[in-house]
């Protein structure tokens, strides 16, 4: 299907004088209209791949005069329909992954980054252990302070070597999720763990569930610490099946029953114990006779319960869509989510053999995939301050995490924060153009900007933005629209 | 809206109704589980469609998300079985309600919906479910906000009420939520377009003119598969600051004397909500359908104490929210409705707390109503074969009777089926320019 919609494109280019100061005469040149080339590149883009718009050069000492007159009048034409992805080059993946595995390259580590190639790159990310945050500040006792701990966290996103350490706890604390209103202040539950997810980010699935399961959080989020075999808590056991392992509709409600028997006797430590898990109590579990669990009947525990969820053929596919979803696209094909599924289930769930097929996989860095997801708040926010190099800001992040959508240790639901699409709504646009303008008024000076659309956004720019930042004349303005830009909000 | 807002409110219809055919190919990419976005091309065809205003009547819902335990809400007064399965629960509350008649109170934390029920203005619902229950919380939240048990529509109940009968392009105050980030599945729908407000106070660009011109700019253009997302969130976003700027300058005081005490509860964030919501309607905004959340009724675990501030804080929200309409002399327009994804098992477990259960009640408030008991509360005595109770008013019956009666649309069309009638309200909505 192709449509003309006239719209004036190409003509950009002659510099203004302060365009803020005349965004009147500026408007005149932007695409005005919203056109169902919108609606086809969203229904189609995954498919079909049309050419788009790319400023694949560094433009020179003067990027306010630089003309796109001269591009091909039928790629201008296109440009809306999607974006125009620069994956086959090496230095673009390398740019792609990094910016899907942290929050974005400084130049110093995009040239480190290409000196070592793509695959060395995703060796290096899966390979090194993950460093320790360090403690933190102010935390005395058992208490803890919820603000401080976000912050914490923050800096250590911003400050940290291993980036993509972040964000895998990030994952897996929207996905083994806990909230601190919840689970308590009293004790460090919420943030041992925090530390819990990062130490085993990578490491196999049966042995995350054994320890989310006795993970003192999530004995008191979802209750298992107050269950017995006498009077059951379903809210774990529940949980455990349709969220956290083989999602809806793969188990009957008898085995959500029966797990909640199988699982309980589970106390939380005290501090006689000097230990951060729970501790089994004989006398508060099931006694009753044997159970029927996913098929199986006999004598049923914790461990059964695990290995009846591992043996299950939807485990695999549950989770690793859900890490698809994150990592590489919104709508993946059901036999790219299976081949990898296969994989991680023959490798005993092995989650760094899963992310390193992910990263390898031909899917990640085709054409459909780039830009195909949305930062998610915390992201987006660390991304903006690590790009202009302040984490000194990261408070400003506290400010607004909440109309942004995503405070840490505070999800939702135990479902953790949707994603993608739905981190964009009339709320939220305003909350991250807010947050760029919050930041760079509290900066007295900026990195240079002159290469913001290389260096941010891979020089693959819509017109609109391109004619922004073409006029931007400080590099205030070149920051501002760079890092509001949907360009910057996408990864 | 100011003659600044370009996009997609300078489309030209006809363009849109020719190659009406096209938006069949986004849905169906919707309905293979594409990111559902609410689709600008879409939105311009309804526009084209759909003009007119059925009535001016206005409807908030009130989501209680986690699986409000309607047996702790309106509670059953002389039922021994109550006792027999919540020993500890039912002893510390039964006592302490509020009675509405011999035989169920209200929770003790609710004399302002006492207050209401007393002058006629609260109709409960009891015995609300489908059938074959879901006990997840996503499962059955989708269940009703879609009003379809089998689970396959996408597209929420009152997102398709917004497509079929109103034109939100360009006015997406029709549907609002307020008081949360992101649009509530009950508002969804491809073709309706929707404000979502989470604080009034920030809900504005920072920066001036300025920045909001750039930022439209730019997220007007997006190309590839959030084209559509994007765009309508900006547009959304600056229809929605100039729509509520223009209501702010046309709002008018209330008269408020001495013997009007209006406090809207500062512990909980529905208060401010439900404030907002007020602000809105009174301000002549033109909402229709409005949506807002209190959380944390998912009580597995010590749950006396925790459902009674619960209960207090919708309590304080809504009766604040009544008087600050009627103040405004809106409350002949505004029906009020809660909603729970289920209730909770009759049986308490040992953590103090009760598990998920089925069947619910459903509270409807506002001058429309008419007030009393309506559906059969379930027995305790016959449980089904999970220990749950039986439901026996569709809860589509609710909808119905709202679509119908309260805003003048046709719920047959929305919901796809006719439910048996469940005339919680006065009388019809005047002046209904339905179809035909």
């Amino acid at each position: 299907m192709c449509f003309n919609t006239g719209d004036p494109m190409g003509v950009v280019g002659f510099p203004f004088n302060r365009w803020h100061m005349d965004m009147g005469r500026l408007e005149r040149f932007l695409p005005r209209k919203v056109t169902r080339r919108h609606v086809i590149g969203g229904a189609l883009a995954a498919g079909a791949g049309i050419t788009a718009l790319r400023l694949a050069g560094v433009h020179g000492s003067a990027p306010a005069a630089r003309k796109v007159a001269a591009a091909p009048k039928a790629a201008a034409a296109a440009a809306t329909s999607s974006w125009a992805s620069p994956l086959e080059k090496e230095t673009a993946r390398v740019t792609h992954l990094l910016r899907r595995t942290g929050f974005g390259a400084t130049p110093d580590e995009l040239d480190a980054a290409f000196k070592l190639g793509y695959g060395k790159v995703v060796d290096k990310l899966i390979e090194t252990p993950p460093a320790e945050p360090p403690p933190v500040p102010g935390m005395m006792g058992n208490g803890v302070d919820v603000q401080k701990l976000q912050q914490w966290w923050l800096d250590h996103m911003l400050a940290t070597p291993t980036p993509f350490a972040e964000r895998m706890t990030l994952f897996w604390h929207g996905h083994f999720t806990s909230d601190y209103r919840k689970v308590g202040t009293d004790q460090p539950y919420i943030y041992w763990q925090n530390l819990t997810w990062r130490r085993m980010a990578l490491t196999d699935l049966g042995s995350m569930l054994m320890k989310v399961t006795t993970d003192p959080a999530m004995m008191r989020y979802l209750d298992l610490a107050t269950s017995t075999g006498k009077s059951p808590n379903e809210n774990y056991s529940r949980e455990l099946l349709e969220l956290f392992t083989m999602g809806a509709g793969n188990f009957q409600e008898g085995d959500v029953r029966a797990a909640a028997r199988g699982l309980a006797g589970w106390r939380l430590p005290t501090a006689a114990d000097k230990s951060q898990t729970g501790v089994f109590d004989k006398r508060r579990a099931f006694t009753g006779g044997p159970l029927t669990f996913l098929g199986q009947t006999g004598p049923l525990d914790t461990n059964g319960v695990i290995n009846g969820i591992l043996a299950s053929p939807a485990t695999a596919p549950y989770l690793v869509a859900k890490i698809v979803h994150h990592f590489v696209s919104p709508a993946p094909e059901a036999r790219y989510v299976q081949r990898l599924s296969d994989e991680f289930r023959a490798s005993k769930y092995d989650v760094k053999t899963l992310m390193r097929s992910v990263f390898l996989s031909p899917e990640f860095i085709n054409t459909d995939s780039y830009r195909s997801l949305i930062k998610s708040p915390t992201e987006y926010m660390v991304s903006v301050l690590k790009a202009l190099k302040a984490p000194q800001l990261s408070k400003l992040i506290l400010d607004a995490d909440e109309t942004m959508g995503q405070m840490l240790f505070d999800p939702p639901d135990v479902g953790g924060w949707p994603n993608n699409d739905s981190w964009i709504s009339s709320n939220t646009v305003i909350a991250r153009v807010n947050f760029v303008n919050a930041v760079l008024g509290r900066l007295r000076s900026l990195p240079p900007a002159k290469d913001v659309h290389q260096l941010q956004l891979d020089g693959v720019l819509s017109p609109a933005t391109e004619k922004l930042l073409g006029q931007a004349n400080d590099d205030r303005t070149r920051w501002l629209v760079a890092l509001m830009a949907p360009e910057f909000n996408l990864k | 809206m100011s003659k600044d807002l370009v996009g997609i409110n300078e489309l030209k219809r006809r363009d849109f109704l020719k190659h009406g055919l096209i938006f069949g190919t986004g849905a169906s990419a919707l309905a293979a589980g594409y990111a559902a976005v609410p689709d600008a091309f879409a939105r311009a065809v309804y526009a084209a469609k759909a003009e007119g205003v059925k009535n001016d009547n206005v409807l908030v819902m009130i989501q209680l998300a986690g699986g409000n335990d309607h047996l702790r809400t309106v509670i059953p007064l002389q039922d021994p079985k109550l006792h027999d399965l919540r020993p500890q629960l039912a002893a510390a509350t039964a006592p302490m309600a509020l009675p509405l008649n011999a035989s169920f109170g209200l929770n003790q934390n609710m004399p302002g919906i006492k207050a209401l029920w007393d002058q006629g203005k609260v109709a409960i619902v009891e015995g609300v479910g489908y059938p074959n229950p879901s006990f997840s919380h996503f499962e059955s939240i989708r269940v009703w906000e879609t009003g379809d048990p089998t689970r396959r529509q996408v597209e929420g109940w009152l997102g398709k009420t917004i497509t079929k009968n109103y034109d939100s392009m360009g006015h997406p105050l029709t549907g609002c939520a307020c008081g949360t980030t992101n649009v509530p599945g009950a508002l969804r729908d491809l073709h309706a377009t929707v404000s979502v407000i989470d604080n009034y106070r920030s809900f504005g660009f920072q920066g001036g003119s300025k920045v909001e011109n750039a930022a439209a700019a730019v997220w007007k253009g997006t190309p590839g598969i959030y084209g559509a997302l994007f765009d309508t969130a900006i547009s959304t976003a600056q229809a929605t600051i100039a729509s509520v700027k223009t209501a702010a300058s046309r709002q008018t005081n209330a008269k408020y004397n001495d013997n009007v005490k209006l406090v809207y509860p500062s512990k909980t964030e529905l208060g401010a909500a439900l404030q907002l919501a007020a602000a809105l309607i009174t301000g002549g905004s033109g909402v229709k359908l409005l949506h807002v959340t209190l959380g944390g009724f998912d009580t597995h675990q010590t749950e006396l104490n925790r459902h009674n501030d619960l209960m207090g804080y919708l309590d304080q929200s809504v009766a604040a929210f009544y008087q600050d309409l009627n103040e405004h002399g809106m409350a002949d327009k505004v029906l009020i409705a809660t909603w729970s994804e289920f209730s909770r098992r009759p049986q308490e477990n040992a953590s103090g707390g009760t598990d998920h259960g089925a069947a619910s009640a459903v509270l409807l408030m506002g001058n429309p109503v008419q007030g009393g008991f309506y559906g059969q509360a379930p027995s305790l005595a016959n449980l089904d074969n999970t220990g749950n109770l039986r439901y026996n008013v569709d809860f589509r019956s609710i909808y119905q009777e709202v679509l119908n009666t309260h805003l003048g649309a046709d719920a047959k069309e929305i919901l796809g089926q006719a439910f048996d009638r469940v005339p919680f309200l006065k009388a019809a909505a005047t002046a209904v320019a339905g179809k035909a």
